[in-house]
């Protein structure tokens, strides 16, 4: 009965994702866009001037709600348990090799389910790097492969980043003048405020009780069969895609999609990047978020991590247009493939020759 | 609980209560100086002086383009490309002269430049859009290009016709760029 219940709550969080991610673009989110975290990260970070591209600036309540309502269900369900202390660096720093993958394919793991269910073929080679990144990731595990053992910290700890979150919320009614809005481009395509934000308060509130994570879901399913949060992710894309067939958003292809290119080959490396790190710091960039609501420290320096990387790959060009990846964005791929492949084997637990015997 | 706390407490609550005060002071006084809206209202003004001195400064262009005279347009566009070459409409100009003059090639790498310098002729909430315009020379360019990839595959022109056809047609379809 209980595996049932969190059985429906990984489908119930899919389902909203898929859905919400859909109806956020008919309300006036970037088309495909209507949930992509690292989009949305690229958006924040220029809001706070941590770039100078007005037209992606733009604090997306998105984000508050995810972060907010994964800390209310927290704290009312008992579950807002404080750790941290983890190889913070390592997860700061892989939280923005992560940003520049997602922003070299153009959208992180829920985006590349989005434009998967509104046809857009381009995303199949990210499905593939992702997962074979995944998988990757599964093998280090499988060798042995853990970062510092977390443990736990006293509450005020857990309660900066959705401090941060509800400030963020502040700055986007009064609107200081530090923070900048965007009146065109994908700033300018945004759903009503209050649309944004109760979508991202229910998604993250179920993501909080599912633990809803679409890198998880597939890594679980690798290291041991286990397919609750897979369903999760599955019907995600269903989800996805029946609603975009219903609201005329589909369009199968691999040319004229939206924020797309024909670069597959670094769109899959980009992946394989946002997969094996996400497998290491276990949680794609949505999961980090949910955790980082809830009390997980370590969760928030990779947010924060995220944040760094939404103002640099638009400072640095770390990314790809439609023409495709920038020069500076695929060297990052690879520094970034470089790191995570030497923290995965750095932090390896070998067995001794003895023990194994 | 003991003095130093409550005298903490008290002095968040008070700092709290003044910077709330002073960002709330900030945004009605910047309410009270431009009203809501106002900088897409200035936004749009800017667009109006650009569009404004655009026509100016393509004046002879669009006469001789009018008379039929599509080499002196094109002169005049690309001297005027030499003179302020952070301008995107030159482009424009040339990309619906080559048009006029049947060369859809030269049309499609010059509106693939306009829209790399200037986003908003993609964007259909800016006054600059003109991305119907670009779309049918686009949609001729595909059936065109894409007859020829079939007849000369391993032609580089071709595919790189393409490739710039590709790229106007992502843009043209929005999303987050």
């Amino acid at each position: 009965m209980r595996a049932l219940r969190v059985i429906d709550a990984s489908i119930v969080t899919g389902a909203l994702l898929g859905l919400g991610g859909v109806f956020l673009v008919s309300f006036g989110n970037p088309v495909n866009s209507g949930i992509c975290v690292s989009c949305f990260m690229e958006n924040v970070a220029g809001a706070l001037q941590l770039h100078d591209d007005l037209r992606m600036s733009y604090i997306r309540p998105e984000l508050i709600g995810f972060i907010l309502g994964s800390f209310l269900v927290a704290t009312k369900s008992g579950r807002f348990q404080v750790k941290g202390g983890s190889s913070p660096l390592i997860r700061f720093f892989m939280g923005f090799f992560i940003i520049v993958g997602c922003a070299v394919f153009i959208g992180c793991p829920i985006k590349m389910i989005l434009r998967l269910g509104a046809g857009d073929l381009t995303a199949i080679a990210a499905t593939l790097g992702l997962t074979f990144g995944i998988w990757l990731g599964v093998r280090y595990i499988k060798g042995g492969f853990a970062l510092d053992r977390e443990k736990a910290l006293p509450p005020m700890n857990g309660l900066v980043i959705p401090l941060v979150a509800l400030l963020l919320l502040v700055f986007l009614f009064i609107s200081p003048s530090f923070v900048k809005t965007g009146q065109k481009g994908p700033a300018a395509w945004h759903a009503p405020i209050f649309i944004s934000l109760f979508t991202g308060l229910a998604i993250g509130a179920f993501a909080q009780r599912s633990g809803l994570c679409i890198t998880g879901g597939i890594r679980n399913f690798f290291l041991a069969g286990e397919r609750t949060l897979l369903n999760g992710v599955i019907t995600a894309f269903l989800s996805a895609l029946m609603l975009s067939v219903v609201l005329g958003q589909f369009r199968w292809g691999m040319t004229a999609q939206p924020a797309s290119h024909l670069n597959h080959g670094w769109t899959f490396l980009a992946m394989v990047l946002v997969g094996i790190a996400s497998v290491l710091i276990d949680g794609c960039p949505f999961r980090q978020l949910i955790k980082a609501g809830q009390g997980d420290v370590d969760a928030g320096v990779t947010t924060l991590g995220m944040l760094f990387g939404g103002g640099l790959v638009y400072s640095w060009v770390l990314r790809s247009t439609s023409a495709g990846p920038t020069f500076e964005g695929k060297i990052v791929v690879l520094i970034g493939l470089i790191f995570a492949l030497v923290v995965a084997v750095a932090f390896r637990k070998r067995k001794l020759v003895g023990q194994e015997r | 609980m003991d003095w130093l706390d409550r005298l903490s407490i008290a002095a968040i609550a008070a700092i709290a209560v003044i910077t709330i005060g002073m960002l709330a002071n900030q945004a009605l006084m910047q309410r009270g100086e431009e009203n809501p809206g106002e900088e897409a209202k200035g936004g749009k003004s800017s667009y109006a002086l650009q569009m404004e001195e655009d026509n100016k400064l393509f004046k002879e262009v669009r006469a001789f383009q009018e008379q039929g005279h599509y080499q002196e347009a094109m002169a005049q566009a690309k001297d005027i490309m030499k003179s302020y070459p952070k301008k995107s409409m030159p482009y424009v100009y040339l990309a619906r002269l080559h048009f006029k003059q049947g060369e859809l090639r030269e049309t499609i790498i010059n509106y693939r430049l306009a829209v790399e310098m200037e986003p908003d002729y993609v964007d259909e909430r800016t006054p600059l859009f003109i991305g119907e315009e670009i779309k049918q020379i686009v949609e001729e360019g595909r059936e065109k290009f894409g007859r020829e990839k079939v007849l000369k595959p391993e032609d580089s022109q071709v595919r790189n016709a393409l490739k710039d056809i590709y790229y106007l047609q992502s843009r043209l379809a929005g999303g987050c760029e």
